[in-house]
């Protein structure tokens, strides 16, 4: 029994120094490295065979030219939007009929009377 | 009535004459330049340039020395660094059916298609018969990794701009890091607006 067991180790000694024993010119550290990238292999992995775009833009004075000139037209355009939206609340302070904030016209735009407190009486 | 079937028709004359799009067709070999951006024609010339140069060259002739046996390849990244977005996967099809067709270098799947290639072997594991299940831990390995880059330099004022770019593709051996192979393609135009 005795000599069993004495076998049976030194045979699992033996098979498991065969196994890390390093080829010729091999670092002996290598298994350090091999952890630190076994570790993080999927997050390295993940983009074979793929193309990572990591473009930039090239200033193209013609193309800058034409993007200004765009830029203009949508600034204007949106501030006509914008105005148009607006219109009513932007100009015609005067006593007239159409003013704002009098009877009339105003009957379109709900608001409380701040004397009365209500919305059907005006004043 | 008769005015009435004329003035419909005339109508639908006008309408369909209204969609002027044209679509024909043309040889993928000769894709004409329209904007100056990158298009069929770059990428076909540039995996024609790698072709020649990644079968030509010393490389393979010295591993076919060293090993007895065929190179087996992989293909990593390519990194896009211009000014356009630009998809490699083109021209690295093109490269990679060389390798096939022409049998000098062996390729092994990469990236996503091997990962789903590894969940179907799984999948068998527990689903297929015996006898037509696919063991784990028989791929074959790659002696080396294909990767690139893209750049471009873009030189412009007022209607003129010249474009170059610049396509490397560098084939390192796996385990010893040696690049054995750097293939390079300039593609230079000349654009007036």
């Amino acid at each position: 029994m005795k000599y069993f067991l004495l076998f049976f180790f030194t045979t699992v000694v033996f098979n498991a120094n065969a196994q890390s024993q390093l080829v010729p010119n091999q670092n002996p550290n290598y298994i350090v490295s091999q952890h630190h990238y076994t570790r993080i292999l999927d997050s390295l992995q993940i983009t074979m065979n793929t193309t990572v775009q990591d473009t930039y833009k090239a200033y193209d004075w013609y193309e800058a030219k034409l993007e200004k000139k765009q830029n203009r037209i949508n600034t204007r355009y949106q501030a006509r939007l914008i105005r148009a939206e607006n219109s009513n609340y932007n100009y015609n302070y005067g006593y007239n009929y159409n003013n704002n904030w009098g009877w009339g016209y105003q009957r379109f735009f709900p608001s409380i009377a701040y004397r009365t407190g209500n919305w059907w009486f005006r004043w | 009535m008769k005015k009435i079937s004329i003035l419909f028709l005339g109508f639908t004359l006008v309408l369909a004459s209204c969609s002027n799009r044209k679509v024909s067709r043309i040889d993928p070999s000769e894709t004409p330049d329209i904007s100056g951006s990158w298009n069929n024609t770059d990428s076909r010339l540039t995996a024609e340039e790698m072709i020649k140069q990644s079968l030509s060259e010393k490389w393979l002739s010295n591993h076919l020395m060293e090993k007895s046996k065929k190179p087996v390849v992989i293909v990593g990244m390519v990194t896009n660094k211009s000014h356009e977005h630009i998809e490699a996967e083109t021209f690295m099809n093109d490269l990679e059916r060389s390798f096939i067709m022409t049998d000098k270098v062996g390729l092994v799947q990469s990236g996503k298609k091997r990962d789903q290639m590894r969940a179907e072997k799984a999948d068998m594991q527990t689903n297929a018969s015996v006898s037509t299940m696919k063991k784990f831990g028989l791929e074959k390995g790659a002696d080396y990794i294909l990767q690139g880059s893209i750049n471009s330099i873009v030189d412009a004022y007022k209607k003129k701009k010249t474009v170059t770019y610049q396509i490397n593709l560098e084939l390192t051996n796996i385990e010893t890091n040696e690049v054995v192979w750097i293939g390079e393609k300039k593609i230079a135009k000349l654009v007036k607006n």
